[in-house]
């Protein structure tokens, strides 16, 4: 009960923070932030799927947030590449994210299918180099991907979807509409996910995912598949990290393969170490108190550096990511809300 | 093709001298080291610090000025420099969580966070621009139908001697053998009286000046940038997979193989015009060692259950 009193605290610090320190503008830059802290949070959460239900490392999770964006994305009207050619016909919206959805489950089932009988440390090696191929062959197969210059102008197909109160809520507070459309369609994914998962997390199949994690071989003895279980996971969570990487770019308006580095990973496992491994609703509390944190580091830069330009902001960020990494690890690796003896840390 | 062998080759010693410290500081530790590409990255941030002339001011932030030592010295300074920071990383960090019983998976997690903020301090202190050692440029020459610089032919017999090095530094000496012990058993190796505490430091050490010499070599064939060393760590773990986690000779082995690979892989037909993708093929190289062999070549089965 006690942390979840902390937690309390935390967020609503975290709110005044934004609103304290935006004396003009402050719903603009909330709805930013969780927006964003949405998107990473549902991202957070198909890794607690891997790492915290399963003792999974996944560390490529830009993968699958990028094939699920990309399929989505060249499923629906829109236009490619350097020259910018239009694409003006494309399927509904909701059956393209479906697709998005359905191949990072299957590049889940790809990875998963000759790494799942390694060790754990192997797969995060393994899973970090999957997600530089794929950033690589995306970069390379310009005349499919756009590339570099990627995709643009696709956003209408959920825009146009917008309730009209939507667009007049925004209006009269100063909030940008497509922003906040999307914003709330990721929070109302993340409840109605964390719903499912909920229920999963209390299923038979839930309990052994766990048992998974905990003796891999006492599973075994006991007849279940171990790694058709960890396979079955780690496609449920590619799927959730396919759907965030689809509101991702319906966030940003554009897609290029420098949108899927390898650092998008390491702020989706800092949110979720950040809320709590294993715990339900911790990997999105964490992106919430994580972008945050981001975005208070700004006025740390201008505190030391006279005026910061952009390599100084991004550096003083990232490396104030890497301290929150390595010292929620080393002194609270159950982050926010989660349970000391749920996790992992004494494995060999 | 062969335009491109000069080019594997050195990648290939880069990638080969990489993979051994890593694979070693593995065996030893148990620690798969995602911060090892940042101190291949300080050894030759180090070394051009050292080395670059006072005036110039492309590299550090103004209060710093390059020191402007001759470089043999520099090299020498910047990988006892490195040394001594794998130190103080087992002293102040490993070391204490080891002694609180943090698992491999804890401490790989907070390898990545370190990683994450020593390559950012560089990048706070260090220009983001590829930056050169100041060596006179040469043009390339023909060895046996290889083109390289006569510099290069230099880093490449370097390169090699250091290894043969390191093989018999393993293979003779006293700390070596204790070395190799710790990693076969460390439970074996305590009660035959080998303090692994100090094994394990003196790998820390080792595996870091090895990785700082990496950074110098790298610098030397290209260019130094703050992000080198998470550039080429990829690469040196698809070297290490391959030759196989733990060994050392296979390591050296796999990493040459992978620097070679990814450089012909240019010369391809079907690479033509994807000059990006050859990191991809070496990447997916890895995944295909793990697939059918996952201990690598030169492994041992129990490794990796």
């Amino acid at each position: 009960m006690k942390k979840y009193i902390i937690a309390f605290f935390l967020l609503a610090i975290s709110f005044m923070y934004i609103f304290l320190s935006n004396e003009t503008g402050g719903a603009r830059v909330f709805v930013n932030l969780m927006t964003f802290a949405g998107i990473y949070g549902l991202a957070a959460i198909g890794i607690n799927v891997h790492f915290g239900w399963t003792g999974l490392l996944n560390f490529g999770h830009a993968a699958f947030m990028g094939i699920g964006a990309y399929t989505t994305v060249l499923l629906i009207p829109h236009s490619l590449g350097r020259e910018g050619v239009v694409i003006s016909s494309g399927l509904p919206l909701p059956i393209a994210i479906l697709v998005g959805i359905v191949a990072a489950a299957l590049l889940g089932l790809l990875l998963g299918l000759p790494t799942l009988r390694l060790r754990g440390d192997y797969l995060a090696i393994v899973t970090i180099a999957a997600a530089e191929i794929f950033r690589l062959l995306v970069r390379d197969f310009e005349n499919l991907t756009g590339g570099v210059y990627g995709i643009i102008q696709f956003s209408d197909s959920l825009q146009n979807s917008r309730p009209d109160f939507i667009t007049r809520f925004s209006e009269s507070y100063d909030i940008s509409p497509a922003q906040f459309w999307v914003g709330m369609l990721t929070w109302i994914s993340i409840i109605v996910i964390l719903l499912i998962l909920s229920r999963l997390k209390k299923s038979p199949w839930g309990r052994a995912l766990r048992a998974v994690r905990e003796d891999e071989d006492a599973v075994r003895a006991l007849g279940k598949n171990a790694v058709l279980l960890k396979l079955q996971s780690f496609m449920l969570g590619a799927a959730i990290g396919g759907l965030s990487g689809i509101f991702l770019v319906f966030n940003y308006g554009t897609v290029q393969a420098s949108t899927f580095v390898p650092v998008l990973t390491f702020y989706v496992w800092a949110a979720l170490i950040l809320g709590g491994v294993g715990s339900l609703g911790g990997p999105a509390l964490g992106a919430v108190i994580f972008w945050v944190i981001i975005a208070s580091t700004d006025s740390i830069s201008r505190f030391l550096f006279e005026s910061p330009d952009g390599q100084q902001l991004a550096g003083v960020r990232f490396v104030i990511v890497g301290l929150l990494i390595m010292f929620f690890m080393i002194f609270r690796p159950s982050g926010i809300l989660g349970k000391k003896e749920e996790l992992l840390l004494d494995v060999k | 093709m062969l335009e491109q062998l000069g080019n594997g080759l050195l990648l290939g010693v880069i990638i080969a001298l990489g993979s051994v410290a890593l694979s070693l500081l593995y065996g030893v530790t148990r620690i798969v080291n995602f911060a090892h590409g940042e101190i291949i990255a300080f050894g030759a941030i180090m070394a051009l610090f050292f080395s670059s002339s006072p005036d110039s001011s492309l590299l550090y932030l103004d209060r710093f000025s390059p020191l402007g030592i001759n470089f043999l010295t520099s090299v020498i300074l910047s990988i006892l420099l490195c040394g001594v920071f794998g130190g103080l990383l087992e002293l102040c960090l490993f070391k204490p969580l080891r002694k609180n019983n943090f698992g491999n998976i804890a401490v790989l997690v907070v390898t990545i966070g370190l990683s994450i903020f020593l390559r950012h301090i560089y990048l706070l202190f260090a220009s983001a621009k590829p930056t050169s050692y100041i060596l006179e440029l040469q043009r390339r020459e023909d060895y046996f139908g290889v083109q390289l610089t006569p510099r290069n032919v230099q880093v490449l017999i370097i390169g090699f001697a250091v290894m043969v090095l390191v093989g018999i530094f393993l293979t003779y000496t006293r700390t070596g053998k204790a070395m190799r012990a710790v990693r076969d058993s460390s439970d074996l190796a305590s009660i035959s009286g080998i303090n692994s505490d100090y094994i394990i430091l003196v790998t820390w050490i080792f595996s870091s000046m090895l990785a700082g010499f990496t950074g110098i070599i790298q610098g030397v064939i290209n260019n130094v940038r703050w992000n080198m060393g998470f550039l080429i760590l990829l690469l040196i773990f698809a070297g290490t997979v391959l030759g196989g986690i733990g060994t050392s000779f296979g390591a050296m082995f796999g990493g040459f193989i992978i620097g070679i690979l990814v450089q012909l892989s240019v010369g391809l037909e079907f690479m033509d015009g994807h000059t990006e993708a050859k990191n991809a093929i070496a990447l997916a190289l890895m995944i295909i060692i793990l697939l059918v062999r996952p201990q690598g070549i030169f492994g041992n089965k129990d490794r990796i259950s």
